[in-house]
């Protein structure tokens, strides 16, 4: 797929910032407002064939080896890469890393007092099919408290990279568990303005009926910026 | 047409995996972690440090460049030109900073080309993400010694007189070889010195 336009960001989809809550968003977020400029070629444009750079394939961050079980809830979480015509983005890079069942993330920057699984290390990294589809098997991840001077907890969350078509449609974003009631406190969560940007951040749970044996389902798309301008022919 | 609306950006955290690097993901002149550097152009390095207010070091903050190759192509169909495109080189590449802030990419010196009625100077975009940073950062990196390119190019016109020199890359000497460039990135500070970025 190739992206010809990218429109600017919709009204209240984009986070608040500084970020109310968020003590770090006041130290980082420039104090300059940015410049706008118009897409040019550099912005449109992103390598054609990353996989070949960033290997993929990793799908499975529950079972890490042989007979090795990450402890906590085994999850499958599944769902499409589209842009914003919401057409499937194939061969997109889809990155996935996420805390321990007991909210501590295996990351040497981690220091926290709450203990480490040795069989979850808690990433992985896939390539979208030609459906734009991506699926990864891992466990519900635990809250964790942030160390700050709020009491403030992260609600279960997993984070997700997407690389795509263009360079501007690089997305960082988080996925949250439904019905959770801590994410009505996540400083990260509401810092998004519009309820139904926030809804959409929110995956949704399968029937248990609907998945294979030993897994809960949850679905969750994810939209990068950009459209093209010619429709692909099928 | 189906619209959809794009999902909304969130902080990449502190913990961004380091178990996702390969040794040469920061080299933007190979397309796989085992291919052999792209000898099409002059080999350089970029260097330099991520800071925050105060001029606090920003860990574990990942960078991302993307640029064109040596002779100002792209490998894409973007490109009118993108037959005439380095196939071995691949012009993007990830660092992440370490415990002093400073991150580096090894890449060719990009070459400038005609966009529209405009000419492009020879520049690398980067976006930044870190905690703290609950969008991405975008900017881009021009290079001394196009005092020419550099004026004529668009981009650079648009950020106030003032600022220009912000975006331009010092060059600091050689290593192993290569020609050295600082680039400093300043997230947040006094804003005759925080780095000007761009949103699109």
């Amino acid at each position: 797929m190739r992206i010809d336009s990218v429109p600017p960001w919709p009204e209240g989809i984009e986070p608040q910032v500084p970020t109310e809550g968020y003590a770090g968003t006041f130290t980082h977020t420039p104090a300059v407002p940015p410049i706008r400029r118009p897409p040019g070629r550099t912005e449109l444009t992103a390598p054609r064939d990353l996989a070949a750079k960033l290997p993929c394939g990793d799908d499975n961050l529950a079972v890490l080896g042989h007979g090795r079980m990450a402890l906590g809830q085994y999850i499958h979480i599944a769902g499409r890469i589209l842009d914003e015509d919401a057409r499937p983005i194939a061969h997109a890079v889809v990155e996935l890393w996420q805390a321990n069942a007991a909210g501590r993330y295996f990351h040497p920057i981690d220091t926290r007092d709450a203990p480490l699984d040795p069989d979850f290390i808690g990433n992985g990294r896939i390539r979208t099919d030609a459906e734009g589809r991506f699926g990864f098997f891992t466990i519900r991840p635990g809250a964790y408290p942030v160390p700050s001077k709020n009491n403030w907890w992260r609600p279960p969350h997993v984070h997700f990279s997407v690389l795509g078509p263009a360079s501007l449609s690089r997305l960082v974003t988080q996925m949250y568990f439904p019905g959770d009631p801590m994410n009505a406190y996540d400083h990260i969560l509401n810092s998004v303005p519009d309820a139904a940007a926030r809804e959409r951040l929110i995956a949704r749970q399968l029937p248990p009926h609907e998945v294979g044996l030993g897994w809960l389902g949850f679905v969750h798309d994810i939209v990068l910026r950009g459209r093209a301008a010619t429709p692909e022919q099928p | 047409m189906n619209r959809a609306l794009p999902t909304s950006q969130h902080t990449i955290g502190p913990f961004f995996p380091r178990t996702y690097f390969g040794p040469t993901d920061h080299d933007l002149r190979r397309r796989t972690a085992t291919a052999t550097p792209s000898p099409r152009g002059e080999a350089i390095r970029i260097a330099g440090r991520v800071t925050r207010a105060g001029g606090e070091v920003c860990v574990n903050a990942l960078l991302e460049a993307w640029q064109a190759d040596a002779g100002g192509h792209f490998d894409h169909p973007a490109d009118p030109d993108a037959a005439a495109a380095d196939p071995d080189f691949l012009g993007w590449g990830r660092a992440a900073t370490d415990a002093e802030g400073r991150y580096h990419f090894l890449t060719l010196l990009p070459g400038g080309y005609v966009e529209g009625n405009h000419r492009r100077a020879p520049h690398v975009n980067l976006q930044i993400m870190a905690s703290g940073l609950m969008r991405p950062v975008l900017t881009t990196l021009f290079f001394p010694g196009f005092s020419a390119e550099n004026a004529a190019d668009p981009v650079l016109a648009m950020v106030p007189e003032g600022r220009r020199g912000l975006l331009l890359a010092q060059a600091e000497g050689d290593s192993e070889g290569l020609r050295c460039f600082r680039f400093d990135i300043r997230l947040r500070g006094d804003p005759a010195e925080e780095t000007p970025f761009f949103v699109e």
